[in-house]
């Protein structure tokens, strides 16, 4: 990984939460849960609208390569995603217009008994409504290993 | 839906269990996420590799201990989520998911719960843990 990539932050991206894809990303969590699907559920639990599950945003279907590349990593069969964290500050509901921004926060590094050197790079994703509030903010480590991974 | 005052340290759900988790699942995913990494649903692909089979996205584990949290506290009560991605889950795997509250407190006029939360497959192994915290 590149150690000069932290502090670097990308062009922002927009994408509409579709209500579709709610209902897709429910069925693949086996979630049945009826606010994902049907606008009344959804207004009786208090949503303005259908709302997002809790790990939705974190998906390849709403993100740019770009923070990834700048990461310089070499072989990506030896990184491991290692950390997923998220921080819920207002609703996503299906037909917010969100515009998300990428920034890698750290890229360091790590002696591993087991896994000899690591070295540990953290992409933060801040994600604003078409009301100009911060929604939510992702944050995910990537950890690159000194051998490919398997069993 | 549990309520912030009938809640107490330890307390938990009951049991998520997820599987035995086919092919299928891990594909159909990969379809609502696009995570399109062959090594979760190209099974020549991932044993050129060295893996036994296919392999189930970590998120997909994250998913289903997301989807028993918000059984159990609601839908918009979470305000944090953080997933430790351990170890690894196959076809046939059945993922149990647990979670446990490890703390209760008052926080600028908002009444929060922390919870501790993994999923483990058949045999015990840790897939994922991490904690939580909730509004109620």
């Amino acid at each position: 990984m590149d150690q000069n990539a932290a502090g670097k932050t990308f062009a922002p991206y927009e994408f509409r939460v579709e209500r579709g894809k709610i209902r897709e990303f429910a069925d693949a969590i086996g979630d049945p849960n009826p606010v994902y699907r049907d606008p009344e559920a959804a207004k009786k639990a208090g949503f303005p609208g259908i709302p997002a599950p809790p790990t939705l945003l974190r998906t390849f279907l709403y993100e740019t390569p770009d923070s990834k590349n700048a990461l310089g990593v070499k072989d990506w069969s030896y990184i491991v995603h290692g950390e997923q964290e998220f921080e819920y500050l207002a609703p996503v509901v299906a037909g917010d217009v969100l515009t998300a921004q990428d920034r890698i926060v750290s890229v360091t590094e790590k002696e591993s008994r087991r896994a000899g050197k690591l070295q540990i790079g953290v992409i933060e994703t801040r994600f604003v409504n078409q009301r100009g509030e911060t929604v939510q903010i992702a944050r995910r480590t990537l950890v690159e290993t000194g051998q490919r991974i398997s069993e | 839906m549990a309520s912030f005052d009938s809640l107490k340290i330890g307390d938990q759900p009951a049991p998520l269990v997820c599987g035995p988790l086919t092919r299928t699942d891990f594909v159909r995913y990969a379809g609502a996420s696009h995570d399109f990494n062959p090594n979760h649903h190209d099974e020549v692909y991932a044993k050129a590799g060295g893996n036994k089979a296919v392999f189930g996205m970590g998120m997909l584990a994250g998913g289903y201990c997301a989807r028993q949290l918000t059984d159990w506290l609601g839908v918009s009560a979470l305000k944090r989520l953080r997933i430790r991605f351990a170890s690894r889950f196959w076809p046939g795997d059945v993922l149990t998911c647990t979670a446990k509250v490890t703390g209760k407190r008052a926080d600028g006029g908002q009444r929060l719960i922390d919870c501790e939360f993994s999923a483990v497959d058949q045999n015990g192994e840790v897939i994922i843990r991490g904690d939580a915290t909730a509004a109620l």
